[in-house]
């Protein structure tokens, strides 16, 4: 538990200055086939600062928790903003917008937690279970992972912010051998919430099993997707991943002076008139997103971000360097991972709204083309060119669902392929272990409702 | 740092440190511990979008622990180092340890003779980092006008790592290295193209960062980049990885000789040391101990002195890169290091003249792809690449995708060159293919 309250430190401060105490917990279990390869817990902690001058940014953090090294820390910043000071002066005057605003936020279970022979003892049934029920698996793997991530926040503007925010993730990963050759597919389940909050009891996640082999078992007997250009359904964690990947990295203003197209399509009519895509600070329609944030950490108030509103390219993230760029208010996407990094434009909970479609609907739809349901990884860059594993889909013909397909992959130009989509489900799905990389790993939440567009797909 | 950094442990130097908790551990009834203590900092300088932006220093430290009691393990990280927190992580590592499953495969290392290692400065030279960072945007800015330093780091990171076991295994070792990496993207009116990045690591900052690794030759490619358009039709011919894109190929081989896949009975080599699993073309060594790297490694995750090794020879699969766990575990003979810091072994074939033999095919800069199957299809888009055609690079290619298993893909290499680039650490030449689809 780190100290909630940082303002008997404020007279530290003498220019911008973000104070920051952070502890990140982890706790790793691994079976494969049935034997623990992993077991593992970590926790991380530390202080960081952050100082701005003239253009500049300073940085320090120590592992030191103790009032003397938040001090230090805090100096040090202070000292690095100076280096920067004495060297560049081709920023001098730049001054960052003022943010401030007051949050606690404690996501931490309230039943009661686990011993790691509890949670030992819960993968081993499951793993009892897979391996009884379906002795033909090659292999079996099965992972418990949390990640309870607490922050402390005060800024020279005076914003002052708590958060706990944990996260519980199970993956069960299973092979299936195939004419010699090994067929794998995965699947995640959990989401917010510490691990006792998603993992209660091992039977809850049997149906799950059962369905995870079911399809392992059809995409064993799968095709080759036709290559080419079809008419797909991207069900909600692929239209997730496009939504993340391709737009929102695209539209992060960090990525926009980079040279991202969008920067010239601000204002222009960028995908479908069905299209809406946000990215929500913390909550939808009153639920709780994956990743909740309320206020950022350089102290900024979060709010929704609607990115694209009616297939129109209304808005970019910001955090408070570039909003000073672009001469407007900051959106509250600065995230640091670990006390040791400094904040980023990060996306929070990226999706497009639902529509008024089910995807029975949209089957029938489509004459020759895919429905395509998980996403393996996804690569995206300042075009929108965008590329996406996919382990699991099944072909559409004639309005219905065909033949599992082999493991493939799609691209496209997002903003091409959002002016493509004609149908969007009513239903919004987060996907359960979203993770970016942007210099550093973060945890982000990805999801939405299935869409009807085109896409290329690989094959042979 | 405070003077009060190390609480009640004052008292210890850093090398004491792990023998303080192997001892408390021992004291409390583990069989076997395993204790590395990690202490290094950080000095890093960020450009953003064509502007320095922020000098930023971290420091930090770090116990692992690993228990084995009765056949069971556990293992406990932490980056508080006082007395208290260490009884408290010697009380919660030797639980977990309990709570788990026994596994005769557990081990530590054996008693082998203590070593210090040393490699690289231990501290930076800041001002000529900022000098070099500052000539190398005057270089990209007069060179390339058109292409946007997205966002360039520099960093000089050193620390020592204190192995310790309670087979008497104890290895010190310290190192330093700079590390440089650029991403961008070039532009011109509203035509973009594709991001790039490009970096390496070094031990002194003697050179102008632009000379170093890849950085001069993407950049030029990326400038090139802005106007782009598709293969002028689907074939099956030929592609040139280049040294940047080459690991996206390469990592399939690695995965398939590591511990997860042989351990869960996946891999595809399984069976094959000493046979073929690439053509005679190709040969791949894993050489932590290298002084043409920067970077590498003297100790293994598992408390062994690491040592250089040929993971393929002429094609033929010489080692497993197995832990002791995982060595325990399949009986396999243990990997001689833990990976990493790799080097291809550099052809005869000048690559313009690689580049001529191509009928029809496509210069392969980066790869940006699905995880490959686990029988090796694999199949994604070629970027910041160009299109080959009778012998000369035609263009460069947007919306292009390349497919093909990259099993069969090593067995049809059909040359390697003689250029290579040291990216400080790796090495790696260009690698010709055969039998690719694109489209």
């Amino acid at each position: 538990m780190i100290n909630r309250d940082l303002n008997q430190y404020s007279g530290h401060f003498s220019e911008y200055t973000e104070l920051r105490l952070q502890e990140n917990r982890n706790n790793h279990i691994s079976l494969v086939n049935g034997d623990v390869m992993g077991n593992s817990v970590s926790s991380s902690s530390g202080v960081s600062s952050r100082v701005y001058k003239e253009g500049n940014w300073g940085f320090a953090s120590s592992p030191d928790l103790s009032d003397s090294a938040v001090e230090y820390v805090v100096q040090s910043a202070s000292d690095n903003v100076r280096f920067m000071n004495d060297r560049n002066k081709m920023q001098c005057g730049f001054i960052l917008p003022d943010t401030c605003g007051h949050y606690e936020m404690d996501l931490t279970t309230q039943i009661s937690r686990n011993s790691q022979k509890q949670w030992i003892d819960f993968l081993k049934d499951i793993d009892d279970y897979i391996q009884k029920k379906y002795p033909n698996l090659t292999s079996r793997t099965i992972v418990l992972a949390g990640l309870d991530m607490e922050k402390s926040l005060l800024t020279s503007a005076g914003s002052t912010s708590y958060s706990m925010t944990p996260r519980g993730i199970m993956y069960i990963s299973l092979n299936i051998e195939k004419n010699g050759e090994p067929v794998e597919l995965m699947d995640v389940f959990g989401g917010l919430g510490q691990l006792e909050d998603h993992f209660l009891d091992p039977a809850h996640f049997y149906r799950n099993i059962d369905s995870l082999v079911d399809h392992l078992s059809k995409k064993a007997d799968g095709v080759y997707a036709d290559a080419g250009t079809k008419d797909v359904i991207l069900d909600a964690d692929l239209a997730g991943i496009l939504a993340h990947e391709a737009i929102g990295h695209t539209t992060e203003a960090d990525l926009v002076l980079g040279g991202s197209v969008a920067r010239e399509y601000m204002g222009r009519q960028v995908a479908s008139e069905l299209v809406t895509l946000i990215d929500y600070a913390n909550s939808v329609e009153g639920k709780t997103c994956p990743v909740p944030v309320y206020i950022d950490d350089e102290g900024t108030p979060s709010e929704d971000t609607v990115i694209i509103k009616d297939g129109e390219l209304k808005s970019f993230m910001h955090n408070k360097d570039s909003a000073r760029h672009f001469e407007t208010t900051p959106t509250g996407n600065a995230r640091a991972y670990a006390f040791s990094d400094e904040p980023l434009i990060r996306m929070r909970n990226t999706a497009i709204e639902p529509g008024t479609n089910t995807l029975e609907e949209m089957i029938a739809a489509i004459d020759d083309g895919y429905y395509l349901m998980k996403s393996s990884n996804g690569q995206a860059d300042s075009t929108s060119e965008f590329m996406f594993g996919v382990p699991l889909g099944y072909e559409i013909k004639g309005g219905k669902l065909g033949n599992a397909i082999k493991d493939t992959t799609i691209s496209g130009v997002a903003f091409d392929v959002l002016k493509t989509i004609d149908m969007i489900s009513s239903d919004m799905t987060w996907s359960a272990g979203g993770m970016c990389g942007k210099k550093q790993w973060i945890p982000v939440g990805m999801g939405g409702p299935a869409i009807k567009c085109q896409v290329n797909i690989g094959g042979r | 740092m405070p003077s009060q950094y190390w609480g009640s442990l004052a008292h210890l130097r850093d090398a004491e440190i792990p023998d303080y908790c192997i001892e408390q551990l021992i004291k409390a009834g583990a069989d076997k511990v395993q204790c590395v203590y990690s202490q290094g900092e950080k000095r890093e300088l960020n450009v953003d979008a064509g502007e320095f932006s922020l000098f930023r220093t971290t420091a930090n430290h770090g116990i692992s622990l690993a228990v084995i009691k009765d056949q069971k393990k556990g293992s406990l990280s932490i980056n508080k180092i006082n007395q208290d927190d260490i009884d408290e992580a010697v009380v919660t590592v030797l639980t977990m340890a309990t709570s788990s499953m026994p596994d005769e495969a557990y081990d530590i290392s054996e008693n082998q003779p203590a070593k210090s290692f040393l490699k690289g400065p231990n501290e930076p030279e800041l001002e000529k980092m900022y000098n070099r960072m500052e000539e190398f945007m005057d270089f990209s800015g007069s060179t390339f006008p058109t292409t946007i330093i997205e966002q360039a780091i520099m960093d000089f990171s050193a620390g020592t790592s204190y192995y310790r076991n309670s087979n008497g295994v104890a290895f010190d070792e310290t190192g330093g290295s700079y590390s440089f990496s650029a991403m961008f993207t070039s532009k011109e009116g509203e035509d973009t193209s594709s991001f790039n990045s490009a970096g390496f690591s070094s031990l002194d900052m003697d050179n102008p960062l632009h000379e170093g690794g890849s950085i001069k030759r993407l950049l030029k490619e990326s400038a090139e980049h802005v106007r782009t358009k598709p293969v002028p039709e689907k074939f099956t011919g030929d592609i040139i990885v280049t040294p940047d894109c080459i690991m996206n190929f390469i990592g399939f081989f690695l995965g398939n000789i590591s511990d997860y896949r042989l351990i869960a009975g996946t891999s595809l080599f399984r069976e094959s040391i000493g046979k073929a699993i690439t053509n005679g073309l190709l040969t791949l060594h894993s050489t932590p101990l290298s002084d043409d790297l920067s970077g590498g490694y003297f100790v293994t995750g598992d408390g062994y002195e690491a040592a250089n090794a040929t993971i393929i020879e002429q094609g033929i699969l010489k080692t497993f890169l197995l832990s002791l766990y995982g060595s325990n575990k399949t009986g396999l003979k243990r990997g001689p290091n833990s990976g990493g810091s790799l080097i291809i072994d550099s052809g005869k074939t000048a690559l313009n003249d690689i580049v001529k033999s191509v009928k029809q095919g496509v210069l392969l800069s980066r790869f940006s792809g699905g995880s490959p199957s686990d029988n090796g299809d694999f199949s994604g888009v070629a970027k910041n690449s160009f299109y080959i055609e009778d012998g000369e690079i035609q263009y460069p290619i947007s919306e292009t995708m390349v497919s093909g298993n990259i099993v069969d893909m090593f067995h049809n290499i059909k040359d390697i060159s003689e250029d290579n680039v040291n990216f400080g650490d790796e090495i790696f030449p260009w690698v010709h293919f055969g039998g690719i689809i694109v489209s």
